[in-house]
């Protein structure tokens, strides 16, 4: 099943995405158009749900929010309000948890930078690379 | 002055100055290069408003150092030639006011590169990829300060960097050319007669 194959990382911020990354079982080739937008859509759509998980904890880690035919998601909520999630096909907790601490800090060092501003689309071609490499590291 | 003198004075003068929080100290600067950033339109603007703040630092800088030399006991004498300037700046000044050294290459009798390979200045930093930043020199404030510094013991100097880790380069370089030794002189009024 091509779900669980593909992993789709947003950062929302309080307007829109500010950064969006799509990780691919090594071997395997992008998926579809159609395949894309359904991610898309189903990631988009869990957003109140987070609103709603971060009221009943108060970890950052918010775990599985949403499940919708084999794929879940999971979102990790920064101090700031920023919102990091993942759709994924079924991973073990303690790997997503570990991925977003680390992608976590990589942001934490790109907002002490002076010409980036809370918020705003991170462009940063090294924070991209480093994601990828977290990526890599901690969901296959 | 002896090259491990030198070295030796710096790092005992640095432990007797007040500290202040590294990452602080880097975002507040941080916070006023993207002030300048906001104000001027131009790379070059925004650069000399940075070595002329630089500059009224460099002014006080000086005395400060003589001072807590002398409170410290140590003997900094005249140098004698602009090498020896150039040890002292790099191995005593620098590292009693922020605590790390730089290296000195003589280029000439009158001019050397200063190699910073650990810049506090710019901790976090990364200047976005568009090309207007390359010429942004975002620590020219030590360029200023060198300047400043070096003008209140007579020694007229140009400071411009080089060579800058933050646009891709592997150390910081900082090139100072003497320009003149200025003559100690009160205005025309007071000529003695």
């Amino acid at each position: 099943m091509s779900s669980s194959q593909v992993l789709l990382f947003v950062i929302v911020g309080k307007n829109e995405p500010l950064y969006e990354a799509e990780f691919h079982k090594s071997g395997t080739t992008g998926s579809s158009d159609s395949v894309t937008r359904q991610n898309y859509f189903v990631l988009h759509s869990a957003l109140d749900l987070v609103e709603k998980a971060a009221w009943t904890t108060n970890q950052m880690y918010l775990k599985v929010i949403d499940k919708v035919n084999q794929q879940q998601v999971s979102t990790y909520l920064t101090a700031g309000n920023i919102k990091f999630m993942l759709l994924h096909g079924g991973r073990s907790e303690d790997s997503i948890k570990n991925f977003f601490n680390d992608v976590y800090e990589l942001y934490v060092k790109l907002s002490m930078n002076p010409f980036y501003k809370y918020d705003t689309p991170i462009t940063a071609k090294s924070f991209d690379t480093r994601v990828r490499a977290v990526a890599r590291r901690y969901l296959g | 002055m002896s090259k491990s003198n030198a070295a030796a004075n710096g790092h005992s003068l640095w432990q007797k100055m007040p500290k202040a929080n590294a990452e602080l100290f880097a975002l507040t600067y941080g916070t006023l290069v993207t002030e300048l950033v906001r104000d001027y339109e131009s790379t070059e603007d925004i650069n000399e408003q940075l070595e002329k703040m630089g500059y009224s630092i460099g002014v006080r800088c000086v005395d400060e150092f003589l001072a807590k030399a002398d409170q410290a006991g140590m003997v900094i004498p005249p140098c004698r030639a602009f090498g020896e300037t150039a040890e002292v700046l790099a191995k005593t000044g620098l590292r009693m006011f922020l605590g790390v050294s730089a290296e000195v290459q003589m280029l000439s009798d009158s001019s050397f590169s200063l190699l910073i390979y650990e810049n506090p200045l710019s901790l976090f930093v990364e200047l976005p990829s568009d090309p207007k930043w390359k010429n942004l020199k975002y620590s020219n404030l030590y360029c200023g300060i060198l300047r400043g510094s070096l003008e209140q013991v007579n020694l007229r100097v140009e400071c411009k960097f080089v060579k800058d880790v933050l646009q891709g380069d592997d150390v910081n370089e900082i090139r100072v050319e003497l320009k003149e030794v200025l003559v100690d002189g009160a205005g025309e009024e007071y000529q003695e007669e």
